[in-house]
């Protein structure tokens, strides 16, 4: 988790320890400012960070009344350090300030959906203006919540560091400050120093952070009787989120149990809660980085962690091989997958996404703990040689953008239907069965909608086409437009009984060599329709758009179906 | 549930009061959920809240009338609670949204304006909204919808598409998508002057769209894993339209497409993909910050990233062998306490048992196809009397080899020096092999794996055997025989195949030995001491290659080394005296 350190540089920072008692052993804590100590605890912070989690991010800001980022998010903790020690006096202590630079500055590096540390080291007096503040949080509407960054627009924790002592008056007026912004932000905690204000319980104050909050992960991967002390990178978060009848809060185990395999095709794709890198610990449970490069000294102590065998990179190869993933069990009713991931592609690591916790949170996968061994069952769903796959599984009602029904909500739906009918009229009689299809499907609508107007409509649009018919047309054009308008015309008359009757297309006798070659592509079938495909149909009739036969006539001449565009220049790519 | 034309209750009025009790009695009702946690018997149970909406479309006239039907309705909702708390069945509602939708004709605009009352009382929302009817309509339900269930609108801009016909030219649409507003919080949280410009008015609609725009897809971007923060269902807006439909169907059909968001700057990133799973499209939520994984060590850099001898190959087929797949769903009182899943996880304990991770560090697994028949079979469940045998011709096969002394394929070989001695190898081998299989007995034909193992190699080592270590050439035979026993298939067939004089009287010999037709007299053999198993087993192997080729006739008659020629010319002159010379 990339981490913040936020901190107070107004003027009380360079107070001394401690006021009462200044001159006893002078010599020795001559240095102890507070400002000082708290540069102490920060390194000893840093320090942790550069042993135990050289992975993680870290940033240096400062804040009084002014907020300065003087390290932006780096792995290079020294140079945090060194940043520490150029930090320059400022004026007075607005805590606001500095939770909206942090804030601000997260956002702009990691956006808002990265968990992150944000530890504030103040000296416990939150200065001038902090009873307005106070009072203008506590109240849960009114405060000025536009500016205000509590709570974090991502998933944050904030820890205050107050280098004070308990008793301080100061710190008593403030602490209350200081709980309502860990309540407002939901996790954190304020961590002041046990006894008097010295080094030593400065160290053992950050201790108690790294403890409490920097911890690194170390559990075991397992795979059957195959295992490996592992740790993850960034360390897993505890899930916690209100569910509809509980809330639930879960840790990740130390045991990341492997349960099978699945191609990398098939979870196409997973929505994960979070991702970890999956490094493997030598045998004293050290997290080791071999110089990248296989220099000349081969007999370094770390090559010899290189050479011990570990089942993950065994389980990394594998996945890379087979180009699969590795389904594991990182908690109670919490999974998760395994892959081999590339930053680049020359390094390759072993990564772990970890789902949202639940047994069906993949939809296109069904229940996690409803997949077995595609070996047990009566025929591998696989097949001999891999060739086919049970997944995804298939939904079992159809999507309204998959079926071809009609939609007449606005009037684009109603005139692109008639533009439809009118591109297969042109092109009779070629498109003859198109034709009778389109129409009779849009009559259909139009009668259980009692929209009678329509049929009216489409039946002098198509008489018009028909007058409008180029003499080079096929003869047939005419009288298939013909059959079809005064059909649609007497839909009140012959075909009263709607639910029965299709218009069909009208049997010509006409003998011509073309009528030959088209009418070749066998009978044509019309749909049947089921009556009881209109039961359950709402009348919308009354607050039907009027069909305006100007808007129905409109048509943009031959405009046939739409396809992908195959760019030659872009053929490649598709 | 329908109830009917609303009574008219004069001046041209109509009591709603029925249908708003309907309502009300209906969401008291107990979802399906609801009724399984009530009842749940869980410290959650009492917590289980019943909260809902009632959407009321109706005309009104004047505010008066929305006040009547508010306070009415506050008065019939605490009304029912109070029934509903006396019954076991239904649930009282903790709080409800009354939605009143006002249709109103065409013509001059409803006198009216849209107003809403968050808090009518602790347990009663309300919201007045005016709709003219006509093309307004269903536009108006669709935002009414996209507020009470929490969708937001995306608008794929850019899209090209051409005409059938004319396919030289192509135009850009853009197409309108509804999806949970989840969907956009990874790109909409946070500043909000960096993400204002995403979002436009559609025209005639009152909800905010963001707009993304079209990447041109990648064909393999279905077989990579994309890093995705959450995944949500879509519908597009207008379903028919054509640019709809287009892009509908090229994701129906399995590709996939990145949405890219402008970035205030000017700079572009992928934000979000839509891609098709199983028959539904969903839009995936990338990431489209800073990875804090950045630049991360290679996998060759960590423990065990020196080693180069793993058995990856071999890993890929454990891999294939535990592919998961669906399972029908269970029936309502299976017989399996274990979830496929579960038993998945039993399955790679099982195929896990005795699998070393390096080349180096096995023997056995060196071998290659000879031994893999023996090595997949042992994994199984159970095991069929074909596969017993099978995996008793690979011992034996073994053993042929060690009589032979073939060498063994050793990635040793070339590393150190000369590697082990052959026996060694041989010994190493017999070794991983015995705990191989003493780690696989499943069943008891697994168990009888191990005692061909057993017999034919190290007898001597097994307790069982101290007692006769001076093998008689009799029992020796016999246990050759067990060895040999490749073909016969049923015991039964014992006895009938001319059982000879082993097949009587062999009650000593331990009931998992069958015996076999008995083999032809093997060459002479001393009944010395030091004579094990294995050199009855080469002399046996030896005589079996003497006797492929026929035995010269003359050689098999001959007396003192003379085989007399030409005896039958005899025979025909004179039939008394060949017996006697014999």
């Amino acid at each position: 988790m990339p981490t913040v350190i936020l901190l107070d540089v107004s003027l009380s920072m360079s107070r001394s320890v401690d006021v009462s008692t200044p001159s006893q052993n002078e010599e020795v804590e001559r240095l102890e400012l507070r400002k000082d100590l708290a540069a102490h605890g920060c390194h000893s912070l840093l320090d942790h960070f550069a042993q135990h989690c050289k992975l993680e991010f870290a940033c240096l800001i400062s804040f009084s009344s002014v907020c300065k980022i003087l390290m932006p998010f780096t792995r290079d903790f020294e140079s945090i350090k060194n940043a520490l020690n150029l930090v320059e006096e400022g004026d007075k202590t607005s805590i606001d300030v500095g939770l909206v630079g942090a804030a601000q500055h997260i956002l702009e590096e990691w956006g808002n959906g990265t968990p992150c540390q944000i530890v504030l080291v103040t000296d416990g007096n939150a200065g001038i203006g902090q009873h307005a503040m106070q009072k203008s949080l506590m109240s849960p509407h009114s405060r000025g919540a536009a500016q205000f960054p509590l709570p974090f627009p991502f998933p944050a924790k904030l820890n205050i560091v107050c280098i004070a002592n308990p008793s301080e008056p100061g710190f008593q007026t403030s602490k209350p400050l200081y709980q309502r912004l860990i309540e407002l932000n939901g996790e954190g905690d304020i961590l002041i120093p046990e006894g008097g204000l010295s080094k030593k319980s400065v160290s053992e104050l950050f201790d108690q952070l790294i403890k409490n909050n920097f911890s690194s992960y170390s559990g075991t991967l397992h795979c059957g009787n195959l295992s490996a002390p592992i740790t993850l990178s960034p360390p897993p978060q505890p899930y916690c989120r209100h569910h509809d009848f509980e809330v639930i809060r879960v840790s990740v185990d130390s045991a990341i149990q492997v349960l099978g395999f699945l191609n990398t095709g098939d979870v196409s794709s997973p929505p994960a809660f979070s991702r970890h890198l999956v490094l493997p610990l030598s045998t004293k449970g050290d997290m080791v980085m071999l110089p990248k490069a296989d220099g000349g000294s081969d007999d370094e102590s770390g090559n010899d962690e290189g050479k011990i065998p570990s089942f993950c990179v065994l389980l990394h190869g594998g996945l890379k091989r087979e180009n699969t993933v590795a389904l594991c069990q990182v908690g109670d009713n919490w999974y998760g997958i395994l892959y081999s991931w590339a930053d680049n592609k020359k390094k390759s690591n072993l990564m772990l996404s970890i789902f949202v916790p639940g047994n069906d949170v993949i939809p296109w996968m069904g229940k996690l703990s409803n997949l077995g061994p595609a070996s047990l069952l009566p025929t591998n769903p696989y097949g001999p040689n891999e060739s086919s796959t049970p997944f995804p599984l298939k939904i079992q009602e159809e999507k309204s953008y998959a079926l071809n029904c009609v939609v007449w909500v606005r009037q684009g739906g109603l005139q692109s239907d008639i533009q439809k009918i009118l591109r297969h009229a042109r092109k009779l009689p070629d498109k003859t069965q198109s034709f009778y299809k389109e129409l009779n499907r849009v009559r259909r609508a139009a009668l259980s909608y009692g929209f009678g107007e329509l049929l009216e409509g489409l039946a002098s649009v198509l008489e018009r086409e028909c007058t409008l018919l180029p003499s080079s047309s096929h003869p047939v054009a005419a009288i298939q437009l013909q059959h079809a308008y005064e059909a649609l015309r007497n839909h009140d008359k012959t075909y009263s009984d709607y639910s029965g009757s299709e218009i069909s297309e009208v049997s010509s006798d006409y003998s011509d060599e073309n009528i030959g070659t088209t009418s070749s592509e066998g009978v044509y079938v019309f749909e049947e329709l089921e009556e009881e495909e209109y039961q359950g149909l709402m009348v919308v009739g009354p607050y039907m758009l009027e069909p305006d036969a100007g808007d129905v006539v409109e048509v943009v001449p031959n405009q046939p179906d739409m396809e992908w565009r195959r760019d030659p220049k872009r053929l490649n790519e598709w | 549930m329908a109830l009917g034309p609303a009574k008219n209750i004069g001046g041209n009025k109509l009591d709603l009061i029925k249908g708003i009790k309907a309502a009300i009695e209906a969401l008291t009702k107990p979802s399906a959920v609801q009724h399984e946690k009530r009842t749940s018997l869980t410290e959650n149970a009492t917590k289980v809240l019943n909260k809902g909406r009632i959407i009321l479309v109706t005309k009104l006239d004047s505010e008066e009338e929305i006040k009547n039907i508010k306070e009415k309705f506050h008065g019939t909702l605490l009304y029912m609670n109070k029934n509903a708390a006396a019954t076991d069945n239904l649930m009282a509602i903790n709080h409800c949204d009354l939605v009143i939708l006002n249709l109103w004709p065409e013509g001059p605009p409803c006198p009216m304006p849209i107003k809403s009352w968050p808090d009518v009382s602790t347990i009663v929302s309300c919201e007045f909204t005016n709709i003219q009817c006509g093309t307004a309509l269903a536009p108006k339900l669709c935002n009414l919808v996209l507020k009470h269930y929490d969708l937001a609108s995306t608008t794929v801009t850019g899209i090209p598409m051409k005409e059938e016909q004319n396919a030289s030219s192509s135009a850009n649409y853009d197409v309108e998508l509804f999806h949970p507003a989840a969907a956009h919080a990874a790109i909409l949280k946070g500043i909000p002057s960096e993400t204002a410009h995403l979002k436009t008015y559609r025209e005639g609609t009152d909800y905010e769209t963001v707009t993304l725009k079209w990447c041109t897809p990648r064909s393999n971007a279905s077989m990579e894993l994309q890093h995705c923060s959450s995944a949500y269902r879509i519908t597009s807006v207008d379903v028919n339209s054509r640019p709809s439909s287009c892009l509908t169907n090229f994701l129906l059909n399995g590709r996939w497409v990145m949405l890219e968001m402008p970035r205030k700057s000017g700079s572009k990133v992928i934000s979000h993909m839509l891609a098709c799973h199983g028959g539904d499209i969903y839009i995936h939520t990338m990431y489209t910050s800073r990875s804090i994984l950045e630049d991360p060590p290679s996998i060759s850099e960590g423990c065990g990233g020196r080693v180069t001898d793993y058995r990856i190959p071999d890993f890929g087929e454990l891999i294939k062998a535990n592919k998961l797949a669906p399972f029908p769903a269970p029936t309502a009182e299976s017989e399996e306490s274990l979830t496929p899943l579960e038993r998945s996880k039993e399955q790679l304990n099982r195929h896990t048992k005795y699998w070393p991770i390096t080349l180096s560090s096995t023997s056995l697994f060196n071998l290659g196809p000879q031994i893999e028949p023996l090595a997949a079979l042992m994994l199984e469940d159970n095991l069929t009397e074909d596969e017993v045998v099978e995996c008793k011709q690979v011992i034996l096969y073994l053993m042929n080899m060690e009589a032979r002394g073939d060498p063994l394929p050793s990635p040793m070989a070339g590393q150190r020096g000369k590697g082990m001695k052959r026996e060694d190898q041989y010994r190493a081998v017999w070794a991983e092999l015995e705990q191989y299989l003493q780690l696989h007995l499943h069943t008891p034909a697994h168990e009888k794996v191990l005692e061909c193992l057993m017999e034919c190699h190290n007898k001597a080592a097994t307790p069982e055997y101290k007692g006769d270590e001076k093998v008689d050439i009799d029992q020796a035979l016999k246990e050759l025989d067990d060895c040999n026993y490749v073909a016969d298939r049923d015991k039964a067939e014992f006895g009938s195949g001319g059982g000879g004089k082993h097949a009587t009287g062999d009650l000593s010999l331990p009931d998992s030995k069958r015996r076999r037709t008995v083999p032809p007299p093997l060459a002479p053999m001393g009944r010395s001491s030091g004579m094990n198993l294995l050199t009855l087993w080469e002399n046996k192997v030896s005589s079996e290659e003497s006797r492929r080729c026929l035995e010269f006739q003359g050689r098999l008659k001959s007396e003192d080394n003379v085989t007399k020629l030409y005896v039958n010319l005899q025979k025909d002159k004179d039939k008394d005296e060949v017996p006697r010379k014999k």
